[in-house]
């Protein structure tokens, strides 16, 4: 179930982590050509939010490498841009919408030198891009927590990155901020953009996403979801839930995708 | 020259308060507003070794080597939670409470020595800060604030979008190549500072109360971080004048009644301030669980 690809934008090599001496993630091995929008799916657990981690360079790895561009990630920083997921941080934190975004230009920038006016431009900007711009004074605080998504989508935007990795920007959204995303999503990826998203929602998964990679601590597949968002892969993935499994068929029918025997 | 008692005592008071005011206020941000606590705790044996070295509480050596031990500790505590694998609160507990217990044999070992008693160690003397030799003008307890108080506000002048930062989303600040660690050890050494040349003004157990309090205060009373400094600062000078009052009143120790004078500040705030205890169920996250029915309830019509 491997696709060679060349020229990937992200590559993961022999990639293991281990928390405590216990695999997170076991020997990952892939690759992602530029310009498309990619779901990386499997059950609780299962190690998503750890490889973008790792390969943002945020756990330390057992063993294996990611490269981004073809370069290791400190060579090329400023052209990836990551979302964390919305609960690693307190959103009772005493800064507005706007102050959040701005943060996406500190890379930029630097720590030391001022804010240039093109920086507050962009960062407005992309806080019209989510539907936000109305709010952009407003404390996190009061934002709802689909807002608060959003905030951190317009965060990635301002750094103008190409490569961006996000985890779980679906994940307990408002219906608004669900079609926003993956409206901002598809342009991305049709400006040659490449993205990498966690996402657990296998309901929606093969209809968001162009590629899938279906993770559970090993990698079980990865590449065109047409070939990738089977049942017997995802049975791979998600093991021998019963339900679970009477779902698979069905979601695989449903989205006319090959049943493979 | 009571008058200028009163000056001195309130501004020395003042200069402890606002600088651990501000440090505190990240720290409470930052969830970790009893490392100040440990911090405290930790940097007795360092003042009590860097007084037997050079004789003198007031030098820039036992300054830095007491400072030194405070931020050494921070690792410490970070080392054995992170490698040693040992609960974060319980690693903390261990090595504040150890290095506070060699500081205590060590104070009260030297005995009867006039400069470092224990008395002084744990509540201070700000009564006496009058008395104190001139530096530049001023009684030195009352420069060496001063200089520390400059130094606070440097630092985080320059670097307070680094810390703003790192303490919104460390892993987002790594993300983009910057070393969160650099940011957490800097405001660790300014808290150690800060807490050595505290120590002797209002002792090693109320500069606590002095980290913790002004921070909390200014959280009731606003949610844009420029004003929570503000008020930290702010209602530390209040408490340092009210204290002076509430101490001469009462013929108390002064420190003691600073305190007094921020915990009832901080009733007020919460009882008054815009996020105090008026806002309180609003301000708990909705989750959109507490919608949902209770299992084995009733369903509504
Ligand atoms: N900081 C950590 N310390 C110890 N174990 C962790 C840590 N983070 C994640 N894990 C464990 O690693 C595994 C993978 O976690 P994670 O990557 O968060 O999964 P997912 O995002 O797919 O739900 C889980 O078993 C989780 O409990
Ligand atoms: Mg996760």
């Amino acid at each position: 179930m491997t696709t060679a690809i060349a020229d990937p934008v992200l590559e993961v090599h022999d990639l293991t982590v281990t928390y405590r001496q216990k695999p997170a993630l076991w020997d990952i091995d892939f690759g992602i050509p530029q310009g498309v929008l990619v779901g990386v799916v499997g059950p609780n657990g299962a190690g998503k939010s750890t490889l973008i981690k790792a390969i943002m360079d945020l756990v330390p790895t057992a063993s294996g490498y990611a490269n981004c561009f073809g370069q290791s990630l400190d060579e090329v920083r400023q052209r990836v841009s990551y979302v964390p997921q919305r609960e690693s941080v307190d959103w009772d934190f005493p800064a507005s919408a706007l102050d959040v975004v701005l943060m996406g230009r500190y890379g930029k920038r630097g720590l030391f030198r001022r804010l240039s006016n093109r920086d507050r431009r962009v960062a407005r900007e992309c806080l019209r891009t989510v539907g936000l711009e109305a709010f952009a004074d407003r404390q996190i605080a009061q934002l709802s927590g689909g807002q608060q998504q959003r905030v951190f989508l317009a965060r990635a935007l301002a750094q103008e990155a190409d490569l961006y990795l996000m985890d779980e920007p679906f994940a307990g959204v408002d219906a608004a901020t669900e079609r926003t995303t993956l409206e901002l999503l598809g342009e991305l990826r049709d400006q040659g953009k490449t993205i990498v998203v966690v996402h657990h929602d296998l309901q929606t998964a093969a209809e968001y996403f162009d590629w899938i990679v279906l993770l559970n601590t090993r990698l079980v597949a990865y590449g065109p979801k047409a070939e990738v968002f089977t049942p017997e892969l995802l049975q791979e993935t998600y093991g021998g839930s019963l339900t679970l499994l009477a779902n698979v068929s069905e979601l695989a029918r449903k989205q006319n995708l090959p049943v493979r025997e | 020259m009571i008058g200028s008692d009163a000056f001195w005592i309130v501004l020395t008071g003042a200069l402890v308060a606002v600088a651990s005011g501000l440090l505190g206020s990240f720290l409470l941000l930052r969830r970790m507003a009893l490392i100040g606590d440990a911090i405290s705790h930790a940097v007795l044996p360092g003042i009590v070794l860097a007084f037997l070295f050079s004789g003198n509480l007031h030098s820039l050596p036992t300054v830095l080597g007491a400072a030194a031990v405070g931020l050494l500790s921070t690792i410490g505590i970070e080392a054995l939670h992170r490698r040693g694998g040992l609960p974060g609160d319980a690693s903390m507990g261990l090595v504040f409470t150890f290095l506070f217990a060699v500081g205590v044999i060590g104070v009260s070992s030297l005995g009867g020595n006039a400069d470092l008693d224990q008395e002084c160690v744990l509540y201070g003397e700000l009564a006496f800060i009058g008395f104190e030799e001139r530096l530049l003008g001023m009684p030195t307890s009352t420069t060496i604030l001063l200089a520390n108080l400059l130094l606070v506000l440097g630092v985080l002048g320059v670097g307070y979008r680094g810390l703003f930062l790192t303490t919104f989303d460390a892993g987002y600040a790594a993300a983009i190549g910057i070393s969160t660690a650099f940011w957490h050890y800097l405001l660790m050494g300014l808290v150690s500072v800060t807490t050595v040349v505290s120590f002797e003004a209002v002792g090693a157990i109320l500069v606590v109360a002095f980290l913790i309090g002004p921070a909390a205060i200014g959280h009731l009373l606003t949610d844009k971080l420029p004003w929570l400094l503000t008020w930290a600062a702010v209602s530390g000078v209040f408490a340092s004048l009210g204290g002076y009052a509430l101490a001469a009143l009462l013929d108390a120790n002064v420190a003691g009644a600073m305190t007094a004078v921020l915990g009832f500040e901080f009733l007020l705030a919460f009882l008054f301030g815009p996020y105090g205890w008026s806002t309180w169920r609003r301000r708990r996250p909705q989750t959109g669980l507490e919608k949902l029915r209770p299992l084995g309830a009733p369903v509504k019509p």
